[in-house]
């Protein structure tokens, strides 16, 4: 069952450098880990155990101590997720705006099953979120970095054709 | 130089505390328990179990007794209607996903939820037919079995690798009611210390593979001993069922092991249940052993001693007791004598998190008071000696090297057939460390008592009154040289 | 100004007043519009004397706990014998509350300078605006501004860093927030130590939510009196107050009122009132950790900490989510518990089992399988929820749960007798 896959190391180059220089903001090795699994994320799309470890390694801690973290904050994705990743609010001040038709309009429009499934041509994972902060403009989603505003299910079809 | 001392109330109980006491612990001056999981005297404070909820006049809320540290006049209350309708929601609210596993769970019988739950839970469960929390049991690493479903997040284990073991390895993986105790693939628990985590655990969430399903807590006998492993002299008990050993736990004690033991000596207890002991005295006729009872045996041994002349050598085991190392030295004394031992050597593991603490090189747990008592350490020049010696007394090393023209006198608790003590005149069957009371002297010189957990097979009996019956015969019992 | 819509003539523009305008986010353009010389007076006064300004303002922590700022600054040690810290929270995760997120996007140098000023007067050498991972667009401007601020050299000897968190709701609390940024898991502390004794690494902190810190160059600049000057009701609330009015309204948006403030001109005047053809039902003040207001509690309810004490709620962050007569009651008060159960951190027994509980019986009743003993099984368990953790988010999942089943029982009601279709939830 193991792979025995050569790892391909992260933090090199100017990537290295990144990490460096996200070091010295911070008076210990360990504060600077969710900016160091942010850059994760960034290059690979996801953080895998391997990752951690690596990041654990150039942290000086343990990699169940990065995994510890990792769990915690949902942003992180610990499985690949299809290229465009959705995250629609449904917390209760969208939620009255009509947020739930938001979902099952991206849902429908790109094929994904369910929330949190990736799409069959593995391009949209679709998933439910809380607040994001941005109530007054509701419906909102988070489409990878994009912050869309006012987002409705007669938008969604324009939306997904965009990204597509 | 009398220190400012701090007077407090605990359910009407009035104590003096030192200063930065935590309501917890000036309880249990007061002789009352704060019901608690998360806390531990030997682990950082979490405060996070919520279980110590105390009610503290003219506190606006209640305080957790775990975090909160005394001051002057304070009044505390366990009891009060606020602090136990507290506890026993906490207890509901623990029980919602905990599984209804005690007929099937190892911690059954030593168990703090079902403790707790017994004293002031409620009788029956609001949670309905709703589905509990399932996640698959998890092996962690070589003795440790975590089952996440019976977990209440004390969190107790973590900060034991965290800061005493200083490994983190585990972790507390996701958030809210899908947490759970976690590990990262790459990294197993198989620090030399990492079996405390099943002491700490409260419930029978972090289980001994070792002891899995082995015996109900309740049909266990406990008896304090002292660890054989090696020469750092832990507290420990002996657990035995219908006279085994069956599992070896920590005994707190402040001075030498706080409440911890490594794993090596958490496994080292199957010998003690040896089935292959020496029943009977054993002397060489027609040059033979052949088995027979004390007084003859004795006879013989006292005949040897007395009509013997010059040189006499000791090989002892360092995990005789120093009371029959002592004996065994007295019994000699009319001989020009030496004494040796031999210390089986490993890997010291050190425990960082508390002082002076580690699985010592040493694996024996009396070499110090060998040594106090005259031994040397090493068999090589008592072995030399002891091919010309008059009499040779091997005291319950079986593997010793022994070859003499003298008369050897064995006193052990097995007799291996490719064993060189097969040579003796006299066989004396002895009791092991867990069949006697005894004295052994650690590393640091401090002397410890240990005491008997199970009856020693057939007429076997302590090597101190064995050698003491010698030595009273000889009259050298009370001299002390 | 009710942003994104026109400015409202009752609204008192302080904070907001260069919100949608985009040039107002470079140095130099905030320059022009006054920007840096509350810093630039700042930095020649002593610490001591920023913080007498402060206090003297009456300003009190915009982020939810109204507690006072000056205040708060006073207990960090006057002599510096290890490094201070300031924190901003720009965690903003409570639900209907979206102001900071404005004063990020359009005056990212107000929250800078502010930052700059609160460090200054805490004698702290670094602060750490701690913005919330989903906060992509605030992000990019704060870190674009920072560059050009610290391009400009308007900081002196303080250094501002943006850290970046990864979506948790709970490290808008205070102790959660300084562990994040240690690179911890998001868990709140107990208290004490208190973070001015022993805060970020260990060393003395402050934490400022960002819209008290928008309002220091203010309060420096037009002096203490003029900031306390701004009130309308309560004399222990003063200043202006950038309330997030969502849901249920024409218009919703940032409006940036004086304290005291009626909250029924907040939603009939400026915000237009709910669609036409409804009537408002029920409002939260104060984003949905605060008990939920009906219509005629909401309709004398004065916007300051002391009037929404008085009407049964709080002022917290200041997120007004209304609900008009179309809203299921019952399904956003279980939608609020798995926000909070989603959300809860796994230390506290209480917490972590009880929101999780708390809304499989929300659900359990929305599926028309709930009984009468549901309501006060939940008042019970929301009961044994509060005051016993570590910090309030077990509280905060409570108090829409109990004023729900106290003011709208009859919609639970319906459920329970069958009166009402089930509602399935996924």
């Amino acid at each position: 069952m193991t792979v025995t896959e050569e790892y391909r190391a992260v933090f090199e180059g100017k990537v290295l450098e990144e990490l460096q220089s996200i070091l010295s903001r911070y008076p210990t090795k360990q504060a600077a880990l969710l900016p160091a699994l942010w850059v994760v994320q960034r290059e690979r799309g996801w953080i895998s155990d391997r990752n951690m470890a690596e990041v654990a390694e150039a942290l000086g801690i343990t990699p169940a101590y990065v995994k510890g973290v990792v769990t915690f904050y949902t942003m992180y994705h610990q499985h690949p997720v299809g290229r465009n990743f959705v995250q629609v609010c449904t917390t209760s001040p969208c939620n009255i705006c009509g947020a739930e038709g938001v979902v099952k309009a991206f849902l429908e429009q790109t094929g994904a099953k369910d929330a949190g499934a990736t799409s069959p041509d593995g391009k949209w994972t679709i998933i439910e979120v809380e607040c994001l902060g941005a109530c007054g403009f509701a419906t909102p989603v988070l489409i990878n970095d994009d912050f869309l505003e006012n987002v409705t299910p007669e938008k969604v079809p324009e939306i997904v054709k965009k990204y597509r | 130089m009398a220190d400012v001392m701090i007077n407090v109330t605990i359910d009407g109980v009035p104590v003096s505390v030192a200063p930065g006491t935590l309501v917890i612990e000036a309880a249990k001056q007061a002789g009352v328990l704060v019901p608690h999981y998360c806390y531990h005297p030997g682990l950082p404070v979490a405060g996070v179990c919520r279980m110590c909820l105390v009610e503290i006049e003219k506190a606006p809320k209640l305080q957790i007794a775990c975090a909160t540290t005394v001051t002057e006049g304070m009044v505390v209350k366990t009891q009060s209607e606020p602090a136990k309708d507290a506890r026993q929601s906490v207890l509901e609210f623990l029980l919602i996903n905990h599984p209804l596993d005690c007929p099937i769970c190892d911690q059954a019988g030593e168990c703090e939820l079902q403790d707790f739950v017994f004293q002031e839970g409620r009788s029956g469960t609001r949670y309905g037919e709703y589905a509990k929390r399932f996640n698959p049991v998890e092996d962690f690493g070589p003795d440790v079995l975590y089952v996440p479903n019976r977990c209440i997040l004390c969190t107790r284990c973590v900060r034991f690798m965290d800061d005493v073991a200083q490994e983190p390895v585990l972790n507390v993986s996701e958030r809210g009611d899908r947490a759970y105790i976690g590990i990262h693939p790459e990294a197993r628990l198989d620090h030399p210390w990492a079996g405390n985590v099943v002491d700490l655990c409260p419930v029978g969430s972090l289980l001994s593979k070792d002891f899995l399903h082995k015996a109900r807590a309740w049909e266990l006998d406990k008896t304090a001993s002292i660890c054989t492993g090696c020469s750092q002299g832990c507290s420990v008990t002996l657990d035995t069922r219908d006279e085994v050993v069956v599992r070896v736990r920590p005994r707190p004690n402040l001075d030498v092991n706080r409440y911890f033991i490594c794993d090596h000596g958490r496994a080292n207890y199957r010998w003690m249940n040896r089935g292959d002991r020496i029943e009977a005295p054993l002397v060489r006729r027609d040059g033979e052993l052949h088995a027979t009872d004390w007084d003859e045996a004795f006879a013989r041994v006292l005949g040897i001693l007395r009509g013997a002349s010059g040189k006499a050598v000791a090989l002892v085991s360092p995990a005789a007791s120093s009371e029959a190392l002592d004996l065994a030295r007295r019994l000699l004394s009319a001989f020009e004598w030496t004494g040796a031992f031999q210390v089986v050597m490993g890997e010291e593991a050190p425990l960082p998190g508390v002082p002076n603490l580690a699985l010592r090189a040493e694996r024996a747990p009396n070499a110090k008071g060998a040594e106090q008592l005259g031994y040397t350490r090493g068999y090589d020049a008592a072995v030399k000696a002891a091919a010309s010696a008059a009499v040779v007394l091997v005291l319950d090393d079986p593997d010793c090297p022994v070859e003499t023209a003298g008369a050897l006198i064995y006193a052990g608790t097995v007799l291996p057939p490719e064993t060189a003590c097969r040579a003796a005149q006299v066989v004396l069957p002895i009791a092991n460390v867990a069949e006697e009371d005894g004295t052994f002297v650690n590393r640091d010189g401090r002397a410890q008592k240990y005491f008997q957990a199970k009856p020693a097979p057939g007429m076997a009996r302590p090597a101190a009154w064995v050698l003491g019956e010698l030595a009273a015969a000889l009259g050298v019992a009370e001299a002390r040289q | 100004m009710g942003f994104p819509h026109k400015p409202h003539p009752k609204e008192t523009v302080v904070l907001s007043q260069h919100f949608g305008d985009a040039d107002a986010r470079t140095v130099k353009g905030w320059t022009k519009r006054g920007g840096y010389e509350a810093l630039a007076q700042a930095l020649k006064m002593t610490p001591l004397e920023v913080i007498e300004v402060v206090k003297e303002s009456g300003l009190r922590g915009r982020g939810g706990a109204g507690f006072p700022t000056g205040l708060k600054w006073s207990f960090m040690p006057k002599e510096k014998k290890k490094p201070h810290y300031l924190c901003v929270n720009a965690d903003e995760s409570e639900p209907g509350t979206f102001k900071d997120r404005e004063i990020m996007r359009w005056t990212p140098h107000a929250l800078l300078e502010g930052t700059a000023i609160a460090a200054h007067a805490i004698q702290a050498e670094v602060a750490y605006i701690y913005i919330r991972g989903e906060f992509t667009e605030p992000w990019t401007i704060m870190e674009k501004a920072l560059a050009e601020a610290n391009a400009a050299g308007v900081f002196g000897k303080i250094k501002i860093v943006l850290h970046r968190g990864a979506g948790a709701y709970i490290c808008g609390e205070e102790t959660a927030l300084m562990n994040s940024i240690e690179g911890k898991r998001g868990n709140p502390r107990i208290k004490p130590p208190f973070p001015a004794a022993a805060g970020l690494f260990g060393m003395p902190t402050t934490i400022n939510n960002v819209e008290t810190l928008a309002a220091v160059p203010h309060i420096l600049k037009r002096g203490a009196a003029w900031y306390k000057g701004l009130c309308l009701s309560s004399p222990k609330s003063m200043g202006t107050k950038l309330f997030s009015v969502c849901g249920h309204v024409q218009r919703p948006g940032n409006y940036e009122v004086t304290m005291g403030f009626p909250l029924k001109d907040l939603l009939y005047d400026m915000c237009g009132g709910v669609p036409a053809g409804r009537t408002l039902k029920a409002c939260i003040p104060g984003g949905s950790s605060v008990p939920i207001l009906n219509r005629e509690e909401t309709e004398r309810t004065l916007l300051d900490y002391e009037g929404c004490v008085a009407a049964g709620s709080m002022l917290g962050s200041g997120g007004v989510i209304v609900f008009d007569d179309s809203t299921d009651m019952v399904y956003q008060i279980m939608r609020l518990a798995r926000f909070y159960a989603h959300e809860s951190c796994a230390q506290c027994t209480q917490c972590r089992e009880g929101t999780a509980w708390t809304t499989k019986i929300m659900e359990r009743i929305l599926a028309g399988q709930g009984k009468m003993q549901d309501l006060d099984l939940l008042l019970d368990l929301s009961e044994n929820m509060t005051g016993k953790t570590i910090c309030v988010l077990s509280d905060s999942c409570a108090a829409p749960v109990v004023s729900g089943i106290k003011k709208f029982k009859n919609e639970f009601e319906d459920y329970i007798a069958g009166r009402r279709k089930p509602v399935m939830v996924a």
